[in-house]
């Protein structure tokens, strides 16, 4: 019986997302996108679902006088990650 | 990747592969990062200790190793620089522990330069072995870090090398083993970034 993968990662943009936050502190939205190339639109909705199910922290404030979002996993959102890539393991095997 | 990640779901597969795709790349961006600090600090190292060498060696005087203190004046605002360009790159656990490490050892040396100079008698410390020493001991865990051999080796050439070095020559001379460290730095710069290119 194959495990059943967490509906809220297993989408590309937001497991692209939560890779790039599973390795680093924290990340800039400008940073996010540059590196997923998806719109800015788009990547705010799913940033959205993902900091709605406490997987990610979404911080507004302002870098000088420039406005700066920045993102970072939570440890809910580290252990969620973990059991999917545990899961999609055991689909391969 | 595309660049262009849309929400659409994926077999097991396309997802390990994404997964992994991401993770490198935002890897290779961080440390590419770490590359741009290891070569400004190598040219500059080299630069300065090539300044003082000359000068010392052409005058006689050895105060002009309290050029020395040009590093962190010169080093420091550039490095802001940098940083600013690169504002956006995230830090990494390998990234923030380089960056501890090296500001460590600038602490170190900074603190044994300065009471060597103003509380020691003059060649009361061999000062040239404890920094060289030190320098590549420094050069040689960053190398453990980035898991490369080229770095590793070379920091423990120019650490063990230096200290005999350091031993055998005398004033000026010994200088131009930062010079040589300072190549060392910058080419393992050079190295980071087109590893991490």
């Amino acid at each position: 019986m194959f495990p059943k993968l967490d509906p809220l990662l297993h989408s590309e943009l937001r497991l692209a997302v939560m890779s790039i936050l599973a390795g680093v502190d924290s990340a800039e939205f400008s940073y996010i996108k540059k590196q997923t190339g998806a719109t800015s639109g788009n990547l705010s909705v799913q940033l959205d679902k993902l900091s709605a199910a406490g997987y990610i922290i979404v911080e507004k404030g302002f870098k000088g006088k420039v406005p700066c979002t920045t993102c970072k996993i939570t440890p809910v959102g580290l252990a969620a990650f973990e059991n999917y890539v545990n899961s999609l393991k055991k689909y391969l095997i | 990747m595309e660049n262009n990640i849309e929400n659409k779901e994926m077999t097991a597969q396309q997802s390990l592969n994404l997964i992994s795709e991401m993770m490198n790349n935002s890897r290779k961006s961080i440390l590419s990062k770490n590359g741009k600090h290891f070569i400004l600090w190598g040219a500059l190292l080299t630069i300065v200790s090539f300044v003082i060498y000359e000068l010392w060696h052409t005058t006689g005087n050895a105060n002009w190793n309290l050029l020395w203190l040009a590093m962190p004046i010169i080093g420091f605002p550039m490095v802001k620089v940098i940083s600013k360009k690169d504002a956006e790159i995230p830090q990494n656990i390998i990234s923030r522990q380089i960056s501890g490490l090296w500001l460590a050892y600038c602490a170190f040396v900074m603190v044994i330069f300065v009471a060597s100079v103003f509380f020691l008698k003059p060649m009361q410390m061999n000062l040239s072995l404890i920094i060289v020493l030190l320098l590549g001991f420094t050069e040689c865990i960053s190398g453990i870090m980035l898991k490369n051999w080229t770095i590793i080796i070379s920091g423990f050439i120019l650490g063990v090398g230096g200290a005999f070095a350091a031993t055998l020559i005398q004033s000026a001379e010994q200088l131009l083993m930062f010079t040589i460290g300072g190549i060392i730095i910058t080419a393992t710069g050079l190295i980071v970034k087109s590893q991490y290119k």
